[in-house]
């Protein structure tokens, strides 16, 4: 079978899963009340009309076309998002009507109301799928930087410790190992921000101070720590920074921080956005590197223990070698078959790390429409964040199918 | 033959018939007997247990409620503390007391309580953990001591009501599909993957924002035990796929044995044959998963609960999860706003929440490992 015949198999095989997992969401939607429903697709209608038909007005009044934010004609507006939405016709048209609008990237509309329009002013009636673009690069930037240290570090360490089985350095993988089972995504964030600050910073009146090489007075306040880009809190971001950058993290052409930063020139913006992501990318890849390191010490002790290991070694080639390129090499199909199954829990921990570091990914976005604290939950995004991390999962399983099979030609030919 | 083989397993008596899976199960404990840390691990989580037991058992864990639930009176407003409960009265220095048996307290020194063994006046007994108070403004605090006492039983019904549950779904599940194999196998197969691309996390959130919106209270429960419960069943959902698939692939082996093939020719029903020959020789798997899931579970909740969604009834739910996130929450709150005087770090409550939780989960991951290296003879050498 040639790959691409297979890339389209295993990608044809996987449309189930993406429906069923739209299936799984629009169960839930669905059980909504028809208000809330309304809600999380259209937005409020308005400022203060909440979503319901009104028995007193007749039924000419105002005719107008049916667009959202239309209150001359509330009546008309309900009619029109039910029949839209299929909600007055059987669940199997609903569905249809859902799953249409889920591959058609409708996913509804943001919440005026909610804690997340509160916190971020400009998502107001925005679309969730623009949204979801704006702080889409940001999260793949920090998926991509986290993946390249957890193989950085896991599959040389993993080798390590299976060639030095039971000795100091096989023990304290293992310990790691433990840890990063143990201990919670968002207390290990915490810890090392804080511990961070301390370390680095110092005592003022007010405030942890952070030593800031570009703060006019070389110290900059506790929070200088959180966020994707330096804060306005210690100087004036308008006048430096060019526009693009004025505080609207959408308004930037790429969306990829470092990238736009390189666009216009500003280079020690771009690696100062490379070192606020280092923090948050151990933490992230930790919990990986522990499932990780586990998996690959294990198929290294099996691998080393097959007769072509021992061929190798008897002809003399040196144990670095012999490691690097006849055992290492066949205990990488675990290493991919591994991430690929640990990639969901890999995606799943984006949410804390974001809102812990108050970086400006999708993870942040969904942590704030989550909270109730200053409006309601917003259905339309946290249904929209759940689609497009399945997406992401569903895409990386592909392409850890296709480089298993690029590693592994039995998988493709036989 | 001189050298006894070190790890050789305890012969049975000769003559003596043991059930072959007590055989088992001595054969088990012998290989984990061996590893230290494991034992270890055994050791911790039958200490937390009996905590529990200690604590559901004794009436300290009402007190500790009574620091949960106490409610600033100072303004004379009704207490929020369901039947049982009682509330203090408090009222901040320089005012009038609002009623008999109030208590004054100095503004902001309430909330940061360090670890002594005598008794604060608003508390019922010592604080050998120090106090923790979300908000510096709140008039009462979390006794942490008596806190961490009452949520490890909460810790631990939470964790192995989901876990048990789940993976009796997922052994079932599995256990069916493996065995009949063809299009049932491919149909559950295929949703098991369907759960398995949502991330748990997600899951839960969307399953429990939706139902606590459309179903506020379900079987005649209160709202906060209807929400525990559809916590619970949300985290379930979540956790049976996992075993459904392990179980799955030991079963496809387990069932081409000749034990089964003999049961078949011997015209045992397929529910006999699964019931009584496929669960149990699959089991064992399942048992490791199960000793990692349950340090997982008060992990995920502290995440749920760090994240700011409203999964427990108030906001001080003694649980451990839940009050360790609460604690961090409240360092990171401390460090922006510190002042110079008195500004001491209130390491206290991070520091021993923390610590329950951490080695609540790893003391889990021991035994699963020790565990997996008993039951798997390939590991043992």
């Amino acid at each position: 079978m040639r790959m691409w015949v297979f890339i389209v198999r295993r990608s044809v095989l996987l449309i189930p899963v993406v429906v069923g997992v739209m299936t799984i969401t629009f169960a839930l939607v669905s059980a909504l009340p028809v208000e809330q429903q309304l809600i999380a697709h259209y937005g409020q209608p308005g400022p203060h009309d909440p979503w319901i038909y009104d028995p007193t007005l007749s039924p000419g009044q105002g005719d107008c076309p049916p667009a959202p934010n239309n209150q001359s004609c509330p009546n008309k507006f309900y009619e029109y998002a039910i029949n839209a939405l299929g909600l007055n016709k059987p669940i199997p048209l609903q569905w249809g009507v859902y799953i249409y609008n889920s591959l058609t990237f409708q996913w509804g509309t943001v919440n005026n109301h909610s804690t997340v329009a509160d916190e971020f002013a400009d998502l107001k009636d925005e679309p969730v799928t623009t949204v979801l673009s704006w702080y889409l690069p940001y999260t793949l930037e920090l998926a991509g930087l986290s993946l390249a240290i957890i193989l950085a570090i896991a599959i040389p360490l993993g080798n390590l410790s299976a060639v030095n089985r039971n000795r100091p350095v096989d023990q304290a993988a293992r310990v790691l190992s433990f840890s990063g089972f143990a201990m919670p995504t968002f207390l290990l964030a915490s810890l090392l921000l804080m511990g961070t600050v301390i370390a680095v910073g110092s005592l003022s009146a007010t405030h942890y101070l952070v030593k800031s090489p570009w703060c006019p007075s070389g110290e900059a306040a506790f929070t200088e720590f959180f966020g994707s880009w330096p804060s306005g809190s210690c100087f004036n971001v308008q006048a430096i920074y060019p526009t693009w950058m004025g505080g609207a993290v959408h308004s930037s052409p790429t969306g990829f921080p470092t990238i736009d930063a390189l666009i216009h020139g500003q280079y020690w913006l771009s690696l100062d956005t490379l070192i606020r992501m280092i923090l948050p990318a151990i933490t992230i890849a930790f919990g990986s590197i522990a499932v990780l390191l586990r998996f690959v010490r294990n198929s290294m002790l099996e691998v080393m223990n097959l007769d072509f290991v021992r061929t190798a070694r008897a002809e003399g080639i040196p144990q670095k070698t012999v490691v690097r390129r006849h055992a290492g090499r066949n205990s990488l199909n675990v290493t991919i078959t591994v991430l690929g199954l640990t990639f969901a829990f890999f995606i799943g921990g984006f949410p804390v790390i974001e809102y812990v570091f108050g970086l400006n990914g999708v993870g942040l976005i969904l942590a704030y429409s989550i909270q109730q604290s200053q409006g309601s939950v917003d259905f339309g995004l946290i249904f929209g964040t759940t689609l497009l991390f399945t997406f992401i999962i569903v895409l990386a399983n592909i392409i850890v199918d296709v480089l298993y099979a690029y590693l592994d030609p039995r998988v493709r030919l036989g | 033959m001189t050298e006894i083989e070190p790890t050789a397993a305890p012969s049975v008596p000769v003559g003596k018939r043991v059930n072959p899976r007590i055989a088992q199960w001595k054969r088990t404990w012998y290989f984990l007997r061996g590893n230290t840390l494991a034992l270890i691990g055994l050791g911790i989580i039958l200490l937390i247990v009996i905590v529990a037991l200690y604590a559901t058992t004794t009436n300290v864990s009402w007190n500790a409620m009574t620091e949960i639930c106490g409610t600033n009176q100072v303004d004379g407003g009704p207490s929020t503390c369901g039947p049982g409960f009682i509330s203090i009265c408090t009222y901040p220095a320089g005012s009038s007391p609002p009623g008999p048996g109030c208590y004054q307290t100095p503004a902001n020194e309430l909330s940061e309580i360090a670890p002594t063994w005598s008794t604060h006046p608003l508390s019922s007994g010592p604080l050998p953990l120090g106090s923790l108070t979300i908000n510096p403004d709140e008039q009462y605090f979390f006794n942490t001591y008596d806190g961490l006492l009452r949520g490890s039983d909460w810790s631990l019904i939470i964790s192995v009501s989901v876990v048990a549950t789940g993976a009796f779904l997922g052994l079932m599940v599995g256990a069916v599909s493996g065995y009949l194999g063809g299009s049932i196998d491919e149909g559950i197969m295929r949703l098991v993957d369907i759960f398995l691309s949502i991330p748990q996390v997600l899951f839960v959130i969307i399953f429990v924002a939706v139902i606590t919106q459309v179903h506020p209270t379900i079987l005649g429960l209160s709202p906060s035990a209807s929400a525990m419960l559809e916590l619970i069943i949300a985290f379930i959902i979540t956790w049976w796929p996992f075993y459904a698939r392990v179980v799955r692939g030991q079963v496809l082996v387990v069932r081409e044995q000749k034990y089964v093939e003999a049961a078949q020719a011997s015209g045992a029903s397929r529910g006999r044959i699964v019931l009584r020959h496929i669960v149990p020789n699959s089991v064992y798997p399942v048992f490791i998963q199960m000793s990692l899931d349950v340090g997982t579970v008060p992990l995920f909740l502290g995440i749920l609960v760090y994240l700011g969604f409203r999964i427990f009834p108030s906001p001080y739910f003694p649980e451990w999860g839940s009050v360790t996130a609460l604690s961090v929450v409240k360092l990171q709150l401390f460090l922006e706003t510190c002042q110079v005087s008195g500004c001491v770090i209130p390491w206290w409550q991070l520091f021993f929440p923390g610590l329950a939780l951490f080695l609540y989960a790893i003391s889990v991951n021991f035994l699963s490992d020790g565990l997996r290296d008993a039951l798997d003879p390939r590991l043992r050498r």
